[in-house]
């Protein structure tokens, strides 16, 4: 590497981006960022500027507010997961929301003709994986660029859930889809919870280290692990006791970080992640080495359309209903993208993580609920959020390694 | 002619892979002519020859990227056939292309065992695609490697290949290619982009395979490093052998002059 006295902030920032733990900085420092704006620098603002103020009011950083944002946010990252996987082969889905929208509409309407709620959900799921996995076969087999396939699917899905909801608007009142979004974890349990995994995460990283010591491999210094460690259990415990002090953790939050912990293990620790991240770090080098490209790129389709039909089921049951404008018409689609691309993902393919992309959700989510409190119009929070994502992706530019060519 | 006397087949070690008479068409094009080629193990055989020459098409023929038109291919002793690059890998003959085919986003030890991560035991249940990696046993086998070919200036097998110097990645290509079993390993132009001290470590990397009783296959258009690294050097030209030699035997103006224009005395040895 570079002398130390040569280094700039880009190569410090590249290097940076090079550790696993160093992916998540700049999306965080994002968050902190409109965190600190909304929570702490407007009210107070807010209270100077009006000679009436009775007191400062901390509406955003309110546990209530916290509550409403991850709820708020937990559709748009269960897309940018999903969205992420594709991403990192190097390709996009565009149709990531109008499958939900297909899948949610379709959910109405198999509980409204007397399907019981679990079986629903899981016939739904199922439709979900034919919806990506049938992308991915025109993507890998036929050849078709994915941006041209699920521009195509966007729109064939749109159509397909105005067929399904031709009112465009249907009830959902099954007790176990409402459940999912209904159903708190008591306060207890939420923290025995968090315990839980807190001790689990450290037992984890001690159990590596001894067997990396055990087998003579180079050790991470000990800080490294406890600051992760230490890191991860206030993110974890602030969560949870936020979520307590207003109502309790809510399962569907739950569902979300077991979903993603499972896909992010899937991504990062077993053949078939790595051979995602192969095929989107230079796909002629993992056809040599004799991965099936194509089929990893059907299966990589494939989960988008799982986690999209979950991310349908979770919309349906939050907002009690499915409507056309909640799923496939509205901006929902455009939030995950830029969620999966905030949070550090790269478009070029081989770089990300599906924990960024939950980091994303809530950057966007943050901001059209900061900018909701503000009293700030559409039309300004449409223009923040290019904002926002044009710095992502300009962040994402920069820290790319030099001479590394963009694929 | 002096190539006579070192031509294929005389004071030579025993081959170990062993190409008659390959013939290979594009078309109209006649790309190889009926060319001759062996390499024995704990050798460096360069295979020289002008643009054009047929060293691709032989390398590419050799490594199953094509299958020869005609042809006989011998392992050791017996007669085999290589018709894709599984059959070629199942002989144990492995390539390392000029474009290297790294991974830039993943750790050295992920390139090194890319395609073949060694799972952990248990997990029955799960098909192979879906167990855990056992990185601790991937990074001993990386480490392993890179010590084998004591690729000196390799940090650790931990970091990126996309910060690494061309060199290394050359290196790191190499022991990809020597790390799956194989006892004959092709390298095209491996120097073709490097500076002095990157060609320097790479050559030092050749040389420990031919220590390690490898027999490899050296494509090169520098003579300099040719005649730094070779046992015997074959020269081809358009599609037909001109001759091989002991590199004690010649001098690269004689490998110049037989790579542009050929041998004056046409005795055989071009067939």
């Amino acid at each position: 590497m570079l002398p130390e006295t040569n280094r700039t902030i880009v190569d410090r920032l590249r290097e940076l981006r090079q550790t696993r733990f160093g992916a998540f900085v700049p999306v965080l420092l994002a968050l902190a960022a409109i965190w600190f704006y909304f929570g702490v620098a407007v009210p107070l603002w807010d209270f100077w500027s009006d000679p009436d103020a009775t007191g400062i009011r901390f509406i955003f950083l309110s546990p209530r507010n916290i509550y409403n944002l991850f709820m708020q946010s937990a559709v748009i990252a269960t897309l940018a997961v999903g969205i992420t996987i594709v991403l990192l082969l190097g390709d996009i889905d565009l149709s990531a929301a109008a499958t939900a929208g297909v899948c949610a509409a379709l959910l109405g309407v198999l509980v409204l003709a007397g399907v019981p709620g679990w079986l629903a959900c899981l016939i739904v799921m199922g439709v979900g994986i034919v919806m990506g996995a049938a992308q991915g076969l025109l993507v890998a087999y036929v050849g078709i660029p994915s941006f041209v396939v699920t521009l195509a699917g966007l729109l064939g899905y749109q159509g397909l859930m105005q067929k399904i909801l031709p009112t465009g608007n249907l009830n959902i009142g099954d007790p176990f889809v409402r459940s999912i979004a209904r159903v708190l974890i008591p306060d207890f349990w939420g923290l025995v919870l968090a315990t839980a995994l807190v001790a689990f995460v450290t037992a984890l990283a001690l159990r590596r280290q001894a067997r990396r010591k055990a087998r003579g491999l180079e050790l991470d210094s000990g800080l490294a692990i406890w600051g992760q460690v230490a890191f991860f259990a206030v993110l974890v415990y602030a969560a949870v006791i936020t979520m307590n002090s207003y109502r309790s953790l809510p399962l569907m939050i739950l569902l979300l970080v077991a979903l993603t912990a499972l896909v992010g293990w899937v991504t990062t620790s077993t053949p078939f992640g790595r051979s995602i991240f192969a095929v989107g770090g230079n796909a002629e080098s993992a056809r040599r080495v004799g991965m099936n490209v194509k089929r990893i790129r059907v299966a990589a389709f494939g989960i988008v359309g799982l986690m999209a039909a979950i991310g349908g089921i979770f919309g349906a049951s939050r907002f009690g209903s499915v409507s056309y404008t909640a799923f496939a018409g509205g901006s929902l689609l455009l939030e995950s993208i830029g969620a999966a691309v905030i949070g550090g993902t790269s478009l070029f393919g081989g770089r990300g993580s599906v924990w960024n992309a939950i980091l994303g959700a809530l950057v966007i989510g943050s901001l059209g609920n900061g900018l909701d409190l503000s009293g700030a119009s559409a039309a300004d929070k449409l223009m923040f959020s290019g904002a926002i994502l044009i710095l992502a992706v300009a962040i994402d530019s920069i820290s790319r390694p030099a001479g590394g060519s963009p694929r | 002619m002096t190539g006579k006397d070192s031509a294929v087949g005389r004071s030579a070690p025993p081959s170990h892979l062993r190409v008659y008479g390959v013939h290979k068409r594009f078309g109209g094009v006649h790309a190889l002519r009926g060319v001759d080629f062996e390499v024995a193990r704990g050798e460096v055989m360069a295979l020289v020859g002008d643009n054009g020459a047929g060293k691709s098409t032989l390398m590419k023929v050799i490594a199953g990227a094509h299958t020869a038109d005609e042809g006989e291919f011998w392992m050791d002793d017996r007669q085999v056939t290589v018709n894709s690059p599984h059959d070629a890998a199942e002989l144990g003959i492995q390539v390392v292309y000029q474009d290297l085919a790294l991974c830039e986003n993943l750790d050295v030890s992920a390139n090194l065992s890319l395609g073949a991560e060694p799972v952990s035991s248990g997990w029955r249940i799960l098909p192979r695609m879906l167990r855990p990696i056992d990185d601790l046993e991937m990074e001993v086998r990386a480490q392993k490697a890179i010590n084998r070919l004591e690729v000196r200036t390799l940090k650790s097998v931990r970091s990126n290949v996309g910060g690494l110097s061309g060199g290394q990645r050359q290196a790191i290509a190499i022991a990809r290619a020597v790390g799956t079993e194989s006892s004959v390993v092709l390298l095209d132009e491996p120097t073709a982009a490097l500076g002095v001290a990157q060609t320097r470590q790479v050559l030092d990397v050749v040389k420990r395979l031919r220590d390690t009783n490898h027999a490899v296959v050296y494509i090169s258009h520098n003579l300099r490093d040719v005649f730094e690294i070779a046992d015997r050097i074959c020269v081809l030209r358009h599609g037909g052998n001109v001759a091989t030699w002991s590199v004690k035997d010649t001098a690269p103006d004689e490998i110049v002059g037989a790579m542009t224009r050929g041998l004056d005395v046409r005795d055989g040895n071009a067939a």
